[in-house]
């Protein structure tokens, strides 16, 4: 009896379904509503898709660029480097292999601490800064360039591609654990290069996890706040930040178009990953025919 | 050293200068409040900033405290919430069950800024925010995907037999989930607890917004000295948030060892 057996199922996952329900599903609709001027704590007077409407400017399309340029190249450079990285890693001796954990110390830190490493580098009156100071490649420290707090958002990339390599080189090591190191071996002795050993033998073994990994750093940093809030610039903001600014610096009547932003970052994420996902495993069945 | 042992050298020295030297340097920082441009070095030493710190020990305890606090009381709702979801998805078929696991696994996946903002003041109405409560609520809103995703491996890497097994030669439920489901999940729960109290111990926004600084937290006791100019002391409180996770860890893996050595697993 499907109903019965249904039950079943949902009795199983009661534990995650309530509060998923409750919570996030609910935090999503709370936040939908007051987007449309429901539900607010307040006499709100405007009309159903005025929030959204007033968000259609060329400053926020600008603040909306920016957040995925920022969360695109830092995930992308993380992903790069800690597929590297993990190769190399993977290929040492068991000995170094163990001390290589040290990686795992920007994983640990915060991302405000990170942001902070980034600050004490970068910044005008930074170490890198010192450094070219002493090559004689600048003069005062307002001859560095503003890396940090642009609109262009480097500070930011360069702050979540730190942080977020040693996780991508942690998922794709723990993938690699898993391939039999024979198998490059025999596409040596069978006369492979090295770029097509990776191509026919190394990426099909780690394609899943390298493109999982991207996802969740891409839309992690698409709309984290921390990040943003301590490298970031203000003309424009990441979209975190903007709908801060609507929620806690502005008036009250600001609220919906703060709501409207969160639910544009949260449509934007689902479909990211709805199409991402869809377009990379149709690759994945057309290799399992060949 | 012949040339591939060099290149293995070589990497493991890039490892060394790009994930630890940067903390490293936080090291010398906290030595030297008076470390400005364009010094590469510091001119002086002191430990005005390791005084600096002890003087403040009563609220820089207090304040990490409640962070560890909160930190694991969130990572044993997590784990208390997701074993038996985690399973039903490694046991069991069904229809739209991969469907369903990744509609689950999305708190984690979406920004938590979408639905913690949306809620925040029916929190307030239930007067959930501003409390210790709250802020554990939320963070598990958030985090428990990774639990439930590290207990679904660990279910689907053993094989039900073994329960099944031990179930035939006569052993009672407690016995089965002591001496077979624990012992074998152990290293799935310590893999998806990690992430989980890692994720909450370094969150500042969620613990913010709900927590309304009434909750203390080491992320916000935090945050103003990395946006001040007193960088020794930014590095010093930067480098506790560092060695407690790492003491936690090793701590948690010792008395893992023990367990399985006392129970002769291993």
């Amino acid at each position: 009896m499907p109903n019965h057996s249904t039950f079943i199922h949902l009795r199983y996952l009661s534990p995650l379904l309530i509060p998923f329900l409750l919570f996030f599903a609910g935090g999503i609709t709370l936040a939908a509503l007051q987007s449309l001027g429901m539900g607010l704590p307040f006499p709100y007077d405007g009309g159903m898709l005025d929030s959204y409407e007033a968000l259609l400017t060329p400053y926020m399309l600008r603040s909306f660029l920016l957040s995925i340029k920022v969360g695109a190249l830092a995930a992308f450079f993380s992903v790069v480097i800690g597929t590297v990285l993990a190769i190399g890693l993977w290929r040492m001796p068991s000995l170094l292999q163990q001390a290589g954990v040290i990686y795992k110390i920007p994983l640990i830190l915060p991302h405000l601490a990170v942001g902070f490493i980034v600050f004490f580098f970068w910044a005008k009156s930074g170490l890198v800064s010192s450094t070219m100071f002493h090559a004689g490649i600048i003069g005062t420290p307002q001859d560095f360039p503003s890396i940090l707090f642009g609109s262009d958002g480097w500070g930011m990339i360069i702050a979540y591609t730190y942080k977020q390599i040693p996780f991508a080189l942690l998922m794709v090591y723990s993938s690699l654990k898993r391939l039999d190191m024979r198998l490059l071996e025999t596409a040596y002795m069978l006369g492979a290069s090295r770029a097509r050993a990776f191509c026919t033998v190394t990426y099909p073994h780690i394609n899943t996890v390298v493109h999982s990994t991207f996802c969740i750093l891409f839309l992690f940093g698409f709309g984290a706040f921390e990040i943003p809030f301590l490298l970031g610039g203000s003309q424009p903001a990441m979209l975190s930040i903007e709908a801060y600014n609507m929620y806690f610096r502005k008036e009250l009547y600001h609220r919906p178009q703060a709501m409207a932003i969160l639910i544009g970052i949260f449509i934007f994420s689902v479909a990211f990953l709805t199409i991402y996902l869809r377009a990379v495993a149709p690759k994945r069945l057309e290799k399992q025919h060949d | 050293m012949t040339s591939k042992s060099i290149r293995h050298h070589a990497l493991f020295l890039f490892f060394v200068l790009f994930f630890a030297a940067p903390t490293a340097v936080l090291v010398v920082s906290l030595f030297a409040p008076g470390w400005t441009w364009p010094d590469i070095v510091p001119k002086q030493y002191s430990t005005k900033a390791l005084l600096s710190v002890w003087q403040h020990k009563n609220a820089i305890a207090m304040n990490l405290g409640v962070s560890v606090l909160y930190s694991l009381t969130t990572t044993l709702c997590t784990l208390l919430l997701s074993l038996f979801p985690a399973y039903h998805f490694a046991r069991a078929q069904f229809a739209g069950k991969n469907i369903l696991q990744g509609i689950l696994l999305t708190p984690a996946l979406v920004p938590a800024m979408t639905f913690s903002m949306g809620i925040h003041h029916i929190f307030i109405k239930l007067s959930l925010a501003d409390t210790f409560g709250g802020v554990v609520l939320i963070l598990t809103i958030f985090s428990y995907p990774f639990m439930l995703r590290a207990l679904i491996s660990g279910f689907e890497a053993y094989s039900h037999e073994y329960e099944l097994c031990a179930k035939n030669l006569g052993a009672t439920l407690w016995m089965r989930l002591r001496y077979v489901t624990f012992p074998l999940l152990l290293p799935a729960i310590i893999a998806g607890g990690s992430v989980v109290f890692l994720v909450a111990f370094s969150d500042y926004y969620l613990v913010f917004l709900i927590g309304g600084g009434v909750v203390p937290s080491f992320t916000g006791y935090l945050f103003p000295f990395i946006t001040g100019a007193d960088r020794a002391m930014a590095s010093a409180l930067s480098l506790i948030f560092l060695i407690v996770p790492v003491v936690l860890f090793i701590i948690v893996e010792l008395s893992m060892r023990r367990f399985y050595q006392r129970s002769g697993l291993y």
